[in-house]
């Protein structure tokens, strides 16, 4: 085991690498001027020479490149161009947003996933696990953010019973802060519930029809204990890819859901990146996202090694 | 057809073979009649992509206004008669601006589609095809790329390329290309080991007409169903981004940029957010169900088994029957067993059909057969282990129990303290992610109460008797640490380990190689007196059976065909299958292992001769045999059986 975690934290760091010089090589695959982009069309030539020097544009792209990790690597993701502030302390007030709501919707996708998943594959072909598998095509095809505006009118608008939008710090109001995360996360949260759900589905029917089942069964084991000891975890050892790669689609949404609900999270940092050339903050929320990633697909490997043996070196 | 035919056959590709056979096509018109009767769902689902397709080319007919018609006195309407879908804050169309808005999700999905049919496929076929350095550098570029989640890395494009409708299908169609070539290649190392694309290479045709001609039509199929979801995808992409405000300009009609309208609008006017969600979603389900549904053509459906866990039907439908008298040394009765299957088609098929049988204490059984006989049917009825999809009449006593009717629950409590099994992949048996010890110890913990310190001592001390050595530290391995021999030892102290009256063993030892079958066959045997059981030991292999059996029971097609002590069946068959099966088996030879061969096979269920059904086989069939069902008499189904003297020794 030791091993294996070793191993997976040596592969994650190659990835965050990787990460990384993708999100510096941005800058240089845009075809405007980084100076240009940082100082408006509207400046002069000495301006432009002034701050390329200054970022060291008109060094060897290496040299950028190796500075921009020493820097990063230093806490320091540079400035944002249009909010005059450090790219760090920006992100570091959205991570906070953007994880309360990552991390409840993915538990709320995954335990729900999960029990309607086993819950169908123990009666495939019944007209439960028909209604599961209808309601999970019909749940990949509702696009997130209109379940999300659908859900605020009625609990928000309609009912009255939880805020529109807005987020209120755990700092400032425990109680507040998980009303507010309540309807964002259970909106992102279908999306992972309903992929989770469906190949938990899948995996129960396979793992159903092997050989060591009828073999557990054979040897008189209740079907109850077959269920909740054999069944259950050889599925779920099955899915467990499959949730790394939905935290993944999840964090991806949550910009949606982030701009339904008015979270100040990184997905609107990122839009915002976006929408004003603002590469700093673009790279840097970028970095994030990916580490946020790596680190989740990590915990995922050792969790995996953990359940299965078949997966750790020997 | 012979094998050298069979071997040029697949010199050609499958997709030319249906163009070779395609001389006889029949007309467009027919060939979409067929399509609709055979995949109905497939068939609408192209009907409902052809809909959308004309909605967004005749839009401006469509339409009743300009899209980007301001009305201001007309602001926030509801659905009415001169607007159909209410008006938003400019007062513009809410059903004009739809229609339109079906036009750019038409345009820019397909665009970017096909920027992934046209970039990546080429590349990945390529990729695949040459391999080595090639495809490891292509798969870490990718791998990178695909590490960011596509919405994030559409981001990142449109922060280079800027906004506007052909940056958002280029920066999506980007990101599919990554996701098409990595398919591509998959399909391609695939088809690269296949045998019609090494006769291309070696026919000398160059690299790109082989690519294209050649292996683009075989995986053609799976493209286009992947091609169906990108579609899917595409809109929801690309919805999500003009949500952002990051796709489209703000005068080019898009669901996602009306949702985000209506989403300023959500309290004044709610009804806004209906009509763009409601067509966001019908489109992605559409071509969800395109793919699905050209998926289930092509591959063939996944027929799910119908399942029902609580009820247990076989108890509620059966008549109460009484045990039959049996001896002392008698363990298990088997009834007039029939067990059948429904068919595809809905027709029940019998797998086994009138099956009767004694098994008494201290004694070993063979029942062999070939493949497709129903011995292994036989034994999972012993044990009460149908599946649920079978249906079956008769009974099995063991005791005064019948396994074949008794509640799920009840049967489960015989399995382990009066009756055991083994099967033949003993690694496969066991569950991957559980040490071996874990399940070994499961029976003694539920059929005799034994605490887990307890059942651990006594696994280990079986585990000693069975011949594994280090047992005690064995047990906390996972199955796949273990060799198929010492899997089966294990297995087999498993089974004895409630002391069980009676053993049935599936094929225990054709998994394993010959000296360990050998080894572990001796041992069945040494256990099989030790503890007094009574052993059914199913195989194909008659060696087997002259090695450790006493009594023999031979099967063909779903009957027994001749019964009989081991030494009399095998020196004197009196079933021509018996014979044949004799015949065909290396005699002095310690167990083989090979299959025996008998010109034929064992024909299907639903295709059994109505009179003796090993007629189309047998040697010495006559017209009588041909007319009706044989009894089993005298241990014997053959109506020749008291004409024909079949010596083996010859
Ligand atoms: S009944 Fe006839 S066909 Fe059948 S085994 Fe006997 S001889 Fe052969």
């Amino acid at each position: 085991m030791p091993r294996l975690i070793a191993l997976r934290i040596a592969m994650s760091l190659l990835s965050l690498f990787l990460a990384a010089s993708f999100a510096f090589s941005l800058v240089h695959l845009s075809p405007t001027d980084p100076a240009i982009l940082a100082l408006g069309d509207g400046a002069s030539e000495a301006q432009r020479l002034k701050l390329t020097q200054e970022l060291g544009l008109d060094r060897p792209i290496l040299v950028q490149l190796a500075t921009w990790f020493m820097r990063v690597l230093g806490g320091d993701l540079g400035q944002s161009i249009f909010a005059h502030k450090p790219v760090t302390s920006m992100i570091g007030d959205a991570i906070p947003v953007t994880l309360s709501l990552l991390i409840a919707a993915s538990v709320i996708a995954v335990i729900l996933g999960i029990t309607i998943g086993i819950y169908a594959g123990l009666r495939s072909g019944s007209w439960v696990d028909r209604l599961v598998t209808s309601g999970v095509s019909a749940s990949l095809a509702i696009p997130s953010f209109w379940l999300a505006l659908l859900l605020a009118y009625f609990f928000a608008v309609k009912l009255r019973i939880l805020p529109v939008a807005g987020y209120t710090t755990y700092a400032e109001s425990p109680s507040r802060w998980v009303i507010g995360l309540l309807l964002p996360s259970f909106a992102l949260s279908v999306h992972g519930a309903a992929v989770i759900a469906r190949h938990m589905r899948g995996a129960v029917i396979d793992v159903l029809d092997s050989a060591f089942i009828n073999a557990a069964r054979a040897r008189g084991t209740p079907m109850r204990v077959v269920i909740s000891r054999y069944v259950f975890k050889n599925a779920l050892v099955s899915v467990m890819p499959i949730i790394g790669i939905e935290v993944a689609v999840l964090l991806a949404i949550s910009t949606v859901i982030e701009k339904v609900f008015v979270l100040p999270g990184l997905g609107t940092l990122m839009v915002n990146a976006v929408i004003t050339s603002d590469f700093p903050l673009l790279q840097g929320t970028i970095l994030v996202t990916a580490t946020i990633l790596i680190t989740v697909n990590l915990m995922i490997d050792i969790v995996m090694g953990l359940l299965d043996s078949r997966i750790r070196p020997q | 057809m012979t094998l050298a035919a069979e071997e040029t056959e697949s010199v050609i590709s499958p997709a030319g073979r249906q163009l070779r056979q395609g001389n006889k096509a029949p007309r467009p018109a027919r060939r979409w009649m067929t399509l609709i009767r055979r995949e109905p769902l497939a068939a609408a689902c192209l009907a409902g992509i052809a809909l959308l397709v004309l909605i967004a080319l005749l839009a401006p007919a469509l339409a009743p206004y300009d899209p980007n018609n301001n009305d201001v006195l007309n602001r926030l309407k509801g659905p009415s008669a001169t607007f159909w879908l209410g008006t938003d804050e400019l007062g513009r169309d809410l059903f004009s601006r739809l229609l339109y808005g079906a036009r750019t999700a038409v345009e820019t999905s397909f665009q970017s589609v096909g920027m992934a049919l046209l970039i990546g496929v080429p590349l990945g076929l390529l990729i695949g095809y040459l391999g080595g350095w090639w495809d490891r550098v292509a798969m870490r570029v990718t791998d990178i790329a695909q590490s960011i989640p596509s919405l994030i890395f559409a981001f990142a494009v449109i922060a280079i390329l800027g906004r506007g409708v052909n940056q958002t299908a280029i920066a999506v169609g980007i990101v599919f290309s990554i996701i098409m070539l990595r398919i591509a290649r998959g399909l391609m190392l695939r088809e690269r080991e296949l045998l019609y694309v090494d006769a291309a290479r070696v026919g000398g045709l160059s690299t790109p007409r082989i690519l294209f001609r050649e292996i683009l039509p075989n995986v053609a199929g799976p493209l286009i169903v992947e091609a169906a979801l990108l579609l899917g995808s595409a809109i929801m992409l690309i919805t999500m981004l003009s949500f952002l405000g990051l796709g489209l300009e703000a005068s080019t009609p898009d669901w996602g940029s009306m949702l985000d309208e209506a989403r300023k609008y959500q309290v004044l006017h709610p009804f806004m957010a209906l009509p763009p969600g409601l067509a966001i979603m019908a489109a992605v389900l559409l071509f969800n169900f395109t793919g699905d549904s050209l998926r289930d053509a092509l591959m063939g459906r996944r027929r799910v088994a119908h399942r029902k866990l609580r009820q247990d039907r076989r108890a509620r439908n059966a008549p109460k029957a009484k045990a039959p008298v049996q001896d002392a040394d008698t363990v298990l009765t088997v009834q007039g067993l029939r067990v059948s299957y429904l068919s595809e088609s809905g027709k029940p098929m019998e797998v086994l059909s009138d099956i009767s049988l004694d098994l008494h204490r201290g004694e070993t059984v063979g029942l062999v057969g070939e493949s497709g006989s129903g011995k292994s049917t036989t034994g999972m009825a012993m044990v009460g282990l149908l599946p649920d999809t079978a249906s079956s009449s008769g009974h099995v006593w063991l005791g005064d129990t019948d396994m074949l009717t008794a509640p799920a629950a009840e049967a489960a409590k015989r399995r382990g303290p009066e009756i055991a099994m083994v099967f033949q992949d003993p690694i496969g048996s066991l569950s991957p992610v559980h040490t071996v010890g874990q399940q070994l110890i499961e029976p003694m913990q539920h059929h005799l109460g034994l605490g887990k310190e307890e059942a651990t001592r006594r696994v280990i001390e079986l585990l000693e008797m069975v011949g594994i050595p280090n047992a005690a530290q064995r047990i906390n391995d996972y199955p796949h640490q273990f060799s198929g021999g010492m899997a089966q030892r294990a297995m087999i102290a498993m089974a004895l380990s409630c002391r069980p009256k009676m053993l049935v063993a599936d094929e225990p030892t054709s998994a394993l190689d010959v000296t360990v079958q050998a080894q572990v066959l001796k041992l069945l045997g040494r256990l099989s007196t030790e503890f007094d059981m009574a052993v059914l030991l199913v195989t194909h292999d008659l060696g087997v059976v002259s090695e450790a059996c006493d009594r023999v029971v031979v099967m063909y097609a779903g009957e027994i065909v001749e019964v009989g002590k081991v030494a009399d069946v095998l020196a004197k068959p009196r079933h021509p299958y018996t014979y044949a099966l004799l015949k065909a088996t290396p005699r002095n030879e310690a167990p083989a292992g090979r299959l025996p061969t008998i010109p034929g096979t064992v024909p299907p269920p639903w295709d059994f001769p109505r009179g003796c059904r090993f007629a189309p086989r047998c040697a010495f069939v006559k017209e009588a045999c041909t007319i009706a069902p044989v009894a089993l008499v005298d241990g014997v189904r053959c109506v020749r059986a008291g004409e024909l003297s079949l010596e083996v020794g010859a």
